[in-house]
């Protein structure tokens, strides 16, 4: 029963749990973080092909042979690369628009994220809310406001300096940037 | 008169899913009394339309309100002085690289620390409002423990639980006003509308319509997520652990320090379940054959916690009841 319900959220999260969804060659995958990079080779540090958002698609080449944390891809204009295996999903993540009708509608995932489109902060109704609670709810208002602030600051750079100083996987990357990659991390 | 005319609403919520018979009762035309039940009926059917998923609009007002109510409850932010930030651009640090990989990349994820020293706690909003409290923090041995729990609040805000219960609250508001033939506030009136229009409350445009909602769903908190919900949250969990680079067998050893449910949280699993499901989600990503899907145990990390967690205080050995709400 339980492996069922697994079953069932690997699928809707897009992690493939047989070998009937196994994924196969030339199929197509979404990309899942932010700044996804396609690398020229199977390497954390090898120069930037492309970087992708979440939502746009690449073909599956493969696992790569060497390191099968790797996977080859072709990017969406056409050029081939390697891609970090838990940035690719078969599923497209949500991308949150805010849409006044409240309809989904088809978008370009990487203007989208350029865009700005997404989640805005604390609500105005929320923040009158808790301004008309007073006491103590005024005050929370203004901490969650601190508190956002704050947190809009911890940017994909940071975090990118912060996952090579720990050692964990390379799944957002801290910028845009093509070519040839920042050779030490700054923090 | 009185017990006959709730024998008749009670047969006319039991035709609430038979749309059909309410309509031949209506044709029919077999008196007032009847026809009081039809309309009643009528209603709480129609109150149906608000089991809708809440626009992004919707979901950014409740989970702000929410988030605030949080905040005060528990004391307060740790947010006095430059210690105290950096703990939280810290947390903020891990909580967003979890996020950015989860299927909603792009909601402004914020996290915060409470100023709580009494409960072991992590909480979470629509929205991705995620907070952990101080005795918490106290309690974490590593940073795939922290970033165990932050997943785990993640995981219920990408499956939108409170969202649920939310939405249970609308429909419970708009049936209970059907039920009693009459529109009894503001509110009641509000959300009735809501259900002959597309189901959805702009509560960004009123404050007590905010106000009912956010307590509502507080109450509704009360109670808990479904033991199912809880292991699908775990489960998701393991998944953002996974895509990141961290053991989730830490997240397990943190379950492991809490104790007991009961109360309010009766409805949990198990710690032991939830340790199980992590085990055997883990074993099966080992063997599994999809290169996509496989896992090397071997590159996944336990980082040490940074110099900014000294401000949380002394780790304490653990006594209190780990828990989180949404």
């Amino acid at each position: 029963m339980r492996q069922w319900t697994w079953g069932i959220l690997m699928l809707a999260l897009g992690v493939p749990v047989t070998a009937a969804w196994a994924v196969k060659k030339d199929e197509k995958l979404y990309v899942k973080a932010r700044n996804t990079r396609v690398l020229k080779s199977a390497a954390p540090t090898a120069d930037v092909v492309a970087v992708l958002q979440p939502g746009q698609q690449v073909t599956w080449k493969g696992a790569d042979p060497k390191n099968a944390q790797w996977h080859q891809v072709t990017e969406p204009g056409g050029k081939p690369g390697y891609v970090f295996q838990t940035n690719l999903s078969t599923k497209p993540p949500d991308m949150e628009l805010v849409a006044k009708d409240g309809k989904t509608r088809t978008i370009d995932p990487a203007a989208f994220v350029s865009s700005g489109a997404a989640v805005k902060a604390l609500s105005p109704g929320a923040e009158k809310y808790g301004n008309a609670k007073g006491g103590g709810y005024s005050n929370a208002v203004s901490q969650i406001k601190t508190l956002e602030a704050l947190a809009k600051r911890v940017t994909p750079v940071e975090i990118d300096a912060h996952v090579k100083q720990a050692g964990l996987f390379p799944v957002v990357a801290p910028n845009t940037k093509l070519g040839a990659q920042a050779k030490k991390v700054s923090k | 008169m009185r017990s006959r005319m709730g024998l008749l609403v009670a047969a006319g919520l039991g035709l609430t899913s038979c749309a059909q018979l309410t309509q031949g009762l209506k044709k029919a035309n077999l008196g007032d009394d009847v026809n009081r039940v039809v309309v009643a009926s009528e209603k709480v059917q129609s109150c149906d339309k608000l089991k809708v998923e809440p626009a992004i609009q919707e979901e950014y007002a409740l989970g702000s309100a929410l988030a605030i109510h949080w905040a005060q409850q528990s004391g307060g932010l740790m947010l006095s002085g430059a210690a105290e930030e950096k703990l939280n651009t810290y947390v903020n640090t891990v909580g967003r690289n979890l996020a950015m990989q989860s299927p909603r990349p792009e909601l402004a994820w914020t996290f915060g620390v409470l100023k709580d020293t009494e409960r072991f706690n992590a909480l979470s909003a629509p929205a991705g409002y995620v907070f952990v409290t101080r005795r918490l923090l106290q309690g974490v041995d590593n940073e795939a423990q922290l970033a165990g729990v932050l997943a785990h609040e993640i995981a219920h805000v990408v499956l939108k639980h409170a969202l649920h219960q939310y939405v249970s609250v609308k429909v419970s508001t708009c049936k209970g006003a059907a039920v009693t033939g009459a529109v009894v506030s503001t509110v009641a009136s509000k959300v009735v509308g809501a259900s002959r229009l597309d189901g959805r409350l702009d509560l960004d445009a009123d404050t007590e319509l905010m106000g009912k909602m956010v307590e509502g769903t507080v109450d509704a908190f009360g109670k808990g997520n479904r033991k199912d919900e809880e292991l699908a949250a775990d489960a998701l969990a393991v998944e953002l652990l996974l895509s990141a680079g961290y053991d989730p067998g830490e997240y397990s050893l943190l379950l492991g320090k809490t104790t007991g449910g009961g109360g309010l949280w009766a409805n949990h699993p198990s710690k032991e379940d939830r340790q199980e499901q992590i085990a055997d989600l883990l074993k099966a990503r080992q063997k599994e054959t999809d290169p996509l899907a496989r896992v090397d145990v071997a590159s996944l990390q336990r980082p040490a916690l940074p110099a900014a967690f000294a401000v949380v205080g002394p780790v304490k050995k653990s006594t209190g009841v780990a828990k989180d709400a949404k």
